[in-house]
């Protein structure tokens, strides 16, 4: 099993390109967000004598945050982990059209996991997280927006492929 | 029914190519479909296991890791190695074992090993005569260790995946000697052929560059005591001592070696972040396949099928060590953990097989995979590091294979090895 070796689809600096590196930097800020946290939570135990209960759910959210950003970068950049020997070894027509048939049912999959984050979210956004008061909804937030990023991610490569 | 389109269609699309978190939820949702299941729990399935408190330690030793490797630690502990082991026959290859062994102990990741230490000492053995398969060999198998010895995020994977309840400073103290006996095994492998070749030692170095090695590398090797000392002792929780790595190794290369740059830092970040979306984007997907294999009751079904056909459990744990080994050759480690873990632990548990000896046996197995064909991320990476095909790499590679194995066997059939140092910390 290896990472996709199919890279980003090439062009000028569009607003996908911006938007994948915002997605980038709004994942590792929430790597580094989450070590902080976390490194305050050992800070404040012990010198300051108070151990926070907000700790968690932040990073629980930041966490959430860093993994379907890179996600969906993952989809645009053709990272995620598969096995692909098969694949390679197929005639190019027949390759192309399972590419392209992959592609659409990762655009479905990400369009439903949005839909279902979004719905998840308002169901539980009345319902406080236990150690803070904020929505438990908040949650699933991460996964609708880093869903609907990777189904436009995976549309792009689709329409990219079409053309080619 | 529901079963068989879980199976089917997942074995269908990983086969076809599809991402493995997308072969997982589609397959997910179609047994859901089949099952009168809503579908919607899929997702909520996904959504509860990527914001898992417990699966917070991974990105962060991961981040710790990256920062190792881009923040030149490797340096360091390639300069120790060689001062400890430079003056044996083909020095050069054990000074690779020594160093991957350090610093897997600081960066817990064979990927990380490889690019680290395989960077800097494939070449270097190339051009001091050595050949490129054997120096990549050497290199790849050590890699391995680090699957193995604190802080293996591998291990804090296993945990998650047999639903936290498994210690995570046990599963660490667990790996400990299995992971001296792998590194002594590749070393013995190394030092023999070195010997068939005719590979030279490396000139001796006296009491104080030794000395001097350590005391530079002293800081770096400080982490793996901060991280197994403050879990046990209480001091933190698993996930802050993954925050308190990151934290040490930020500080160790930028104030100790002043080799950690802005741009080193950002690539670290970035490494990392990259890491934690493909791996928890999987587990979150294989969180719903999981939920959804104790619902149609898979594994109460591995347990009857496992009885029908072994009945001690050396032959119930051999059985599994090959399913993994196989499994191993074409999946890569993280998902092959998250997948198999749920199916295989109650097997264990059924057959009195102890929870920490299996996971270290399943990791191991498992692991061997990340060095085999077709499909090897750490075989890959030290053979492009070394410039040489994979079929070359693979060529010379069985005196490794056979030295892995032997290792393998031993933990599987003495739980001892796996379970002494954890009974002794406890």
């Amino acid at each position: 099993m290896e990472n996709e070796q199919n890279s980003a689809p090439l062009g000028p600096v569009s607003l996908l390109d911006r938007l994948a590196n915002a997605c980038k930097i709004v994942a590792l800020t929430g790597l580094v967000i989450i070590t902080l946290v976390q490194a305050w939570q050992v800070f404040a135990r012990y010198i300051l004598n108070n151990s926070p209960g907000w700790t968690e759910p932040v990073s629980v959210f930041f966490m959430g945050m860093t993994v379907m950003m890179a996600a969906a970068v993952g989809v645009r950049e053709g990272t995620h982990f598969s096995f692909s020997n098969i694949l390679d070894a197929m005639p190019a027509g027949i390759q192309a059209l399972v590419r392209r048939l992959l592609l659409a049912l990762t655009f479905g999959v990400a369009l439903l996991l949005a839909y279902w984050g979004m719905t998840l979210a308002l169901d539980n956004w009345d319902v406080s997280m236990a150690g803070a008061p904020i929505p438990a909804g908040i949650r699933y937030v991460p996964f609708a927006i880093g869903a609907s990023i990777m189904a436009l991610f995976a549309a792009e490569r689709l329409v990219a492929r079409q053309k080619n | 029914m529901a079963l068989a389109a879980l199976f089917l269609v997942f074995a269908l699309l990983l086969v076809l190519g599809a991402p493995v978190a997308i072969a997982l939820i589609i397959s997910t949702i179609s047994a859901a479909l089949v099952a009168g299941i809503p579908p919607i729990v899929v997702g909520q399935q996904a959504a509860a296991d990527i914001s898992n408190v417990g699966l917070l330690a991974i990105p962060l030793f991961v981040f710790a890791g990256e920062l190792m490797l881009k923040g030149g630690i490797s340096e360091r502990i390639i300069a120790l190695a060689s001062a400890l082991v430079g003056r044996f026959r083909g020095g050069l290859a054990q000074v690779s074992v020594v160093a991957s062994t350090l610093f897997g102990g600081v960066s817990g990741s064979a990927i990380a090993d490889i690019s680290a230490v395989g960077g800097t000492m494939i070449p270097q053995m190339a051009q001091r005569g050595y050949d490129r398969d054997y120096a990549v060999n050497v290199t790849i198998s050590a890699a391995l260790v680090a699957l193995l010895v604190p802080p293996s995020h591998n291990m804090i994977l296993f945990s998650a995946a047999a639903g936290g309840g498994i210690s995570i400073t046990a599963l660490f103290s667990a790996g400990i000697i299995p992971a001296f006996m792998l590194a002594l095994a590749v070393m013995a492998t190394a030092y023999i052929l070195a010997v068939k070749r005719g590979y030279q030692a490396e000139g001796k170095v006296g009491a104080r560059a030794l000395l001097t090695t350590f005391v530079t590398a002293l800081p770096a090797l400080v982490l793996v005591l901060i991280i197994f000392v403050g879990i046990k002792a209480g001091i933190f929780t698993a996930i802050e001592s993954a925050s308190v790595a990151v934290v040490y190794a930020v500080l160790v290369t930028l104030i100790v070696y002043r080799s950690l740059s802005w741009n080193a830092f950002l690539d670290a970040a970035k490494g990392a972040a990259k890491t934690t979306g493909s791996v928890l984007f999987v587990i979150g997907a294989a969180g719903a396949f999981g939920w959804m294999m104790a619902y149609l009751q898979v594994p109460s079904h591995a347990v009857e099928a496992m009885q029908a056909i072994a009945h001690d459990k050396l032959t119930v744990l051999a059985l599994m060590v090959l399913c993994l080994l196989v499994l191993g050759t074409f999946m890569d480690l993280a998902p092959l953990i998250i997948i198999s873990t749920p199916i295989f632990l109650p097997v264990a548990k059924a057959y009195h097989i102890d929870p920490v000896h299996f996971g270290v046996v399943l990791i191991l197995s498992a692991g061997i995979g990340l060095v085999t064909p077709p499909v090897g991320s750490v075989l890959f990476l030290g053979a492009s590091i070394g410039k040489i095909s994979v079929m070359e790499a693979v060529r010379g590679m069985w005196p490794f294979y056979l030295a892995a194995l032997i290792v393998l066997a031993l933990v599987m059939i003495f739980p001892q090895l796996s379970l002494w140092l954890p009974g002794l910390v406890a």
